[in-house]
């Protein structure tokens, strides 16, 4: 009686060990090398937590939208780049600080990390869930395409993040080409850099929107100021500004009005009579997206803002 | 004034008015050397011509809207300073008071962190903001402490300024733990610095710098009769509790001007008044003239250092002042007895 009762139920215990192995088999058990070693994932993650603008941004171009994601610098929420793809998912801490009760209560089986998340924390998260953290590139303009295409085997979801690539390439090409097209002389000079009332923090030739920029055709120009391996320089002194003067001057603002910070900026007297001012050459941009996310709807956004300076330059001319 | 001095460590001293002499020609040096350096690339002889009204249209920019603005600035910021300090350590007979305590540089702190979070942006923030912080923190560490108790009791001000101070920051930290964007924005505000300040700014603060000249002018001698101990003062026809009113206030309305121009500057308010006591001796009168120009010195020089140290970018001058000002503070005290108060 017992065992007739059993006898079926072993078996289909048997039968749904077969059919999980072979589930797992064509979703791939697959390792990843991180900056802590190897990390083994099976199945495709459905509970995702993010903690890097990077990781939320290649998840959601994966088609992944995380449960909890951290706070962009100097917001309370996520990028506002994101728009209505990032809706309902929740604050899990910011870039500086993980609120690890909140990323349990999400119960993830797939974290998706910065490649400075201290060995520490590391500890403590991947005992929650499996925890990507790329290895570290330094600062390099290019690491984010290997971090989203890290991110993207750990989802299981690598082809939409290299299609998404692919498109980012073509178009970085076609603008560059654009660009040349344009103009004769030397490929024209751009920086970026961020607005304080006491001078300038000018960004990295090395960071995400840099390369960018420099993919499109722009030769990114830091000044000499930036000290290798940083993101940004000092307050620059006004003394100096005119480091800065170059064919095209992008100002990463913070703030949602970023015409607002350039009349601020163009109190200064020092920066008003830079020829860049003068020429009317500054571009304010989103600094939530320009100088702290990269992924690629990132890149995308970016472009269409050098889209749009190489529109205003042709009208122009 | 210098013949009115009587007080017995005065006459073994050098007379005031050479002191001052002295005094005044180290600022005046400070001050060509504050035009003459930059983090720029005008050197020293481009900024002589410059200063000259020849040399290049840029050098003549650099020296003009950059160099003499923050050269100004720094004098008014820098006699702010240490006349405030030399006023409240002598109201509070306390030689470690400092304008701080009095919830000023607490006061404009929150003050602008409740400005940034509102939408203003630093860039644009104006000075008004962080001065009526100043005067609000003031009028509220004197309200705790009593208005009667600061006439009677210094040491009551001192405490309620400590407490209040600490909660006035506590406040801040917390608007700016909730609101991410302003503790990028002030960052910048907190540490004080002279650069990218305009006249605008300097024609700003000159009402309550002239309404603090003049209590400071009315307070003088009463102070350094109470100095002298209650009775006297009273036997004098002094009144002990306005003196200590119209002290602070006038301490208030400088300090706040102060840093709503350049921010908290640490350690100019403490240092100032030491140095005046080590050259002068205790007497106010004196102490309060000498301060008035070595506030200055102090402050220009430190911001010429700031300029230098990491050229091409500048290093904040609040941190210059207390990298200067923490071993002259150690080498006054270590050095001297320390002249009473």
């Amino acid at each position: 009686m017992i065992k007739t009762v059993f006898m079926p139920a072993r078996l289909m215990m048997v039968a749904a060990t077969v059919a999980c192995a072979l589930g797992t088999s064509l979703a791939q058990a697959r390792t990843l090398e991180t900056a802590y070693g190897d990390v083994e994932i099976e199945g495709q993650p459905e509970r995702v937590v993010t903690l890097y603008e990077g990781a939320l941004d290649a998840s959601l171009t994966a088609g992944v939208t995380p449960l909890g994601a951290v706070a962009t610098r100097g917001g309370d929420g996520v990028a506002d780049y994101l728009g209505d793809a990032a809706d309902g998912i929740s604050i899990v801490g910011t870039a500086r600080e993980t609120n690890m009760e909140a990323v349990i209560a999400q119960r993830p089986d797939l974290i998706l990390a910065s490649s400075w998340l201290p060995r520490e924390q590391y500890e403590l998260l991947s005992r929650i869930a499996p925890t990507i953290v790329p290895p570290s590139e330094g600062f390099s303009p290019e690491a984010w395409k290997t971090e989203a295409r890290l991110f993207g085997d750990a989802l299981d979801r690598r082809s939409a993040i290299d299609d998404a690539l692919k498109t980012i390439e073509n178009r970085s090409q076609s603008l560059a080409q654009r660009q040349h097209d344009g103009d004769t002389g030397a490929a024209p000079v751009a920086t970026v850099a961020r607005w304080m009332p006491q001078g300038p923090r000018v960004m990295s030739s090395k960071i995400f929107s840099s390369g960018l920029l420099a993919a499109a055709g722009f030769q990114v120009d830091d000044g000499g100021v930036v000290k290798a391996g940083r993101p940004h320089s000092d307050p620059l002194s006004l003394e100096n500004l005119s480091r800065i003067d170059s064919d095209w001057l992008f100002l990463a603002t913070l703030n949602a009005d970023g015409e607002a910070a350039l009349d601020a900026a163009r109190q200064t007297p020092a920066f008003e009579r830079l020829d860049v001012v003068q020429n009317d050459h500054v571009v304010p941009v989103d600094g939530q997206l320009w100088s702290s996310a990269s992924g690629p709807i990132a890149a995308e956004h970016v472009l269409d803002d050098i889209e749009a300076v190489l529109d205003r330059r042709d009208t122009n001319e | 004034m210098t013949t009115r001095v009587t007080t017995p460590s005065a006459r073994t001293r050098a007379p005031l008015a050479t002191l001052l002499f002295a005094l005044l020609i180290g600022l005046a040096l400070v001050c060509v050397a504050s035009l003459l350096y930059g983090a720029g690339d005008v050197g020293p002889a481009e900024a002589w011509s410059a200063i000259h009204g020849s040399g290049s249209a840029d050098a003549r920019f650099v020296i003009g809207s950059l160099r003499l603005p923050r050269t100004l600035v720094g004098i008014a910021v820098g006699a702010a300073l240490g006349l405030a300090g030399a006023l409240i350590q002598a109201v509070a007979r306390n030689p470690l008071a400092e304008p701080g305590l009095l919830g000023v540089s607490a006061g404009s702190a929150l003050a602008v962190a409740v400005a940034l979070v509102l939408g203003a942006d630093a860039a644009t923030l104006r000075v008004s903001v962080a001065q009526a912080g100043a005067l609000a923190g003031c009028l509220f560490v004197l309200a705790v402490a009593r208005v009667n108790g600061v006439g009677n009791d210094p040491v009551r001000l001192v405490l309620a300024g400590a407490i209040l101070s600490g909660l006035l920051g506590a406040l801040t930290s917390m608007i700016l733990l909730i609101d991410q964007r302003s503790a990028d924005d002030i960052r910048f505000w907190i540490v004080g610095s002279l650069a990218g300040r305009r006249l605008d700014d300097l024609g700003a603060i000159l009402p309550s710098l002239g309404v603090a000249l003049a209590l400071v002018i009315a307070v003088a001698r009463p102070l350094a009769a109470l100095a002298l101990g209650e009775r006297v003062a009273v036997g004098l026809g002094h009144r002990p509790r306005w003196t200590r009113l119209l002290t602070v206030i006038a301490a208030a309305l400088l300090v706040g001007a102060a840093t709503a121009v350049a921010g908290p500057i640490a350690f100019v308010g403490l240092v100032v008044p030491f140095a005046a006591r080590a050259l002068a001796g205790p007497d106010v009168r004196r102490t309060l003239w000498l301060s008035l120009i070595l506030g200055p010195i102090l402050v220009l020089a430190a911001d010429i250092v700031s300029r230098l140290l990491v050229a091409p970018s500048e290093m904040p001058l609040g941190v210059v002042t207390a990298l200067i000002g923490a071993p002259v503070l150690v080498a006054v005290v270590r050095a001297h007895r320390m002249p009473a108060l």
